[in-house]
């Protein structure tokens, strides 16, 4: 029996005993940093859920394309010719090579480089070096394109995909969370735009750390992010911002909400104000008009974070800002983050100059919020291959038995009083052992 | 005709060296106020996002996104950050050590000015981890002349990775 054969049978025993206890709400470090889980994972999670790719700004043009990963899987992410929104894995049908090999950029053919099979951006196969002579007249190219990825589907300009052709609608599967990410994409009539592209460095921390983190974390803030908050970088009175405002739970997403001073819109320009206001539900707006609250972090299962909120980049200034990033599984305990930079198309261009270095200041990899969370998760990650670390369960019980849903929430899901509290990270790991039981 | 890589004098370029020499000194021995004082009030410090392209579509260092966009104000704020005693990414601190070299010094837009490029190799270690990051820039700087003293007045950092392999960038180049 081979090594890896043995890490997936330990992991199968270990995920029935981790449930158990997971019940109590005690959480198994081992599961950070196992072979046998992070095989599991790419097979039972990583092969059946909705993953965010790309968004559409990144290709606006026939020919534009992004080369983006699900795991170890390269896929291209393009606007063929006609217009239409391709999602082809990255793998010549000859040997296998990766046929695109350069990040972003425009074509409207794909070559690859080892023997010169040629595909068009849709993915056909048009182009094989003396295929007649060597193949004979009967070789059939149309059976040979690029893979393309059996479900693709678009939310406000937010490119998922998933590769189970059996999956529910990306509609269903966002479920109650689309309510709360309206608040995110829908601030603009023009929509959304990536500028550049995402920030991506490897971390050797779990990527279940930051879905956890990003999905109801609040609590951290206070103590992980002190130092920022005392700068004067964050537009927040102190670095409890979060115990006063909600957390929301969905099927498959949670997150927090943060208080913004009455009429402030938190910073954002009044065009966008306005148009924000008209895109969003009269049920919705009355957070942002009457509560003084807007989501801010959340996580939408599994490797989807959004963050939302407003730093100080120069005297007197605040400037609120978005992020979306994904947490890429690469080893047990390593993942690749990548950070999407976004802001309204239709702002004017100095408050999108200003929101871009509000958020290099915050997130990304220079962020001064994103590096105390890259130490913490490292830190977990490396925790959790000791004897004992890995088996001394964690106290995932914030809130259990202490807090009551609030009863007239304005949205759907579950809303709990405070933030800090951790019925959303529960949620994510409720998800995550459905996944990983469920034997497909 | 290939142009001389260093010209000007002699005396410009040995000051232009140490004052880079210098400023990697201050930063490897943490002494962020004083390195706060070699910057213009109007210093740019800008490390663009790369991003791997094919040959014949350039060197892929974006302008429209980066990993630093900071301005002295913001820089004074990422050193107030460390003194708070709770900037728990570099607490205990990063081990750094940045090793300068192929300094080549042209004249400025300016009188005052000269244009500089060196390259960096900049090591990294934390913790009692045994394990250590190495990354690779070309800077490209302007230095002014203030009051008799060289200053910084813009940092561009060319990292080599487009996919960076340190967990945060809580050091600075």
């Amino acid at each position: 029996m081979s090594k890896g054969r043995d890490a997936v049978a330990d992991a199968l025993e270990l995920l029935e005993e981790a449930s158990r206890a997971f019940e109590k709400g005690m959480l198994l470090p081992k599961l950070f940093n196992h072979p046998g889980i992070f095989e599991l994972e790419k097979e039972r999670i990583f092969k059946h859920t909705w993953i965010f790719l790309a968004h559409e700004s990144e290709i606006p043009r026939p020919g534009d394309y992004v080369v983006r990963y699900i795991v170890y899987d390269s896929f291209i992410v393009v606007r063929d010719d006609e217009g239409e929104i391709r999602v082809l894995l990255n793998t010549c049908r000859h040997r296998g090579m990766q046929v695109c090999r350069a990040e972003m950029g425009n074509a409207s053919y794909f070559r690859c480089p080892y023997h010169g099979w040629t595909y068009k951006n849709n993915g056909e196969l048009v182009g094989v070096p003396h295929f007649k002579r060597i193949y004979g007249e009967r070789f059939d190219r149309s059976e040979w394109p690029l893979m393309a990825v059996p479900r693709v589907e678009l939310h406000d300009g937010l490119i998922f995909v998933n590769l189970d052709a059996e999956a529910p609608s990306l509609k269903d599967y966002l479920g109650g969370a689309e309510w709360y990410f309206d608040f995110y994409t829908k601030k603009s009539r023009a929509g959304l735009e990536v500028m550049g592209a995402p920030h991506r460095w490897v971390v050797p921390a779990d990527w279940k750390l930051g879905a956890d983190n990003f999905i109801g974390d609040a609590y951290h803030t206070a103590f992980s992010h002190e130092s920022t908050v005392k700068a004067g970088i964050l537009f927040a009175e102190n670095a409890d911002f979060h115990l006063e405002s909600p957390q929301w739970v969905t099927e498959r997403a949670g997150g927090g909400l943060m208080q913004i001073p009455p009429g402030s819109y938190a910073g954002y320009p009044p065009s966008i104000v306005e148009s924000w206001k008209q895109n969003l539900s009269p049920q919705q707006w009355k957070l942002v008009e009457e509560l003084s609250i807007i989501p801010t972090h959340s996580t939408l299962f599994p490797n989807l974070s959004f963050l939302n909120a407003a730093s100080i980049p120069n005297p007197e200034q605040v400037v609120p800002w978005l992020t979306i990033r994904v947490w890429r599984p690469l080893e047990p305990g390593k993942m690749e983050l990548w950070s999407w930079f976004l802001v309204e198309k239709d702002a004017p261009e100095e408050f999108k100059r200003a929101s871009r270095q509000s958020y290099v200041l915050s997130f990304g990899s220079s962020g001064t919020f994103e590096m105390d969370d890259a130490e913490n998760w490292s830190s977990i990650s490396r925790m959790a291959r000791g004897e004992l670390s890995r088996d001394l369960y964690l106290n995932y019980q914030m809130g259990l038995n202490h807090l009551e849903p609030i009863p007239d929430w304005p949205g759907p899901g579950r809303v709990y009083p405070i933030d800090y509290t951790e019925y959303a990270q529960r949620q994510f790991w409720k998800v995550w052992f459905e996944y990983m039981l469920e034997d497909s | 005709m290939r142009t001389s890589t260093i010209s000007v004098s002699e005396e410009i370029y040995r000051q232009v060296r140490e004052f880079l020499f210098y400023e990697a000194e201050l930063l490897d021995e943490e002494r962020f106020r004083e390195w706060l004082e070699l910057l213009t009030d109007d210093v740019e410090y800008l490390m663009p996002v790369r991003v791997t392209r094919d040959r014949g579509g350039g060197p892929g260092f974006l302008d429209d996104m980066f990993h630093y966009e900071e301005n002295k104000y913001r820089l004074t704020k990422r050193i107030e950050r460390l003194e708070t005693g709770s900037a728990w990414a570099e607490d205990p601190p990063s081990r750094t050590r940045h090793v300068i070299s192929n300094i080549r010094v042209a004249p400025g837009d300016r009188d005052d000015e000269v244009k500089v490029r060196s390259y960096l190799i900049l090591y990294r270690t934390r913790g009692d981890d045994p394990r250590y990051d190495i990354l690779s820039a070309e800077r490209k700087d302007v230095l002014r002349q203030v009051d008799g003293e060289w200053k910084l007045a813009r940092r561009v950092v060319h990292l080599d990775q487009a996919t960076i392999t340190t967990h945060n960038l809580s050091i600075l180049f």
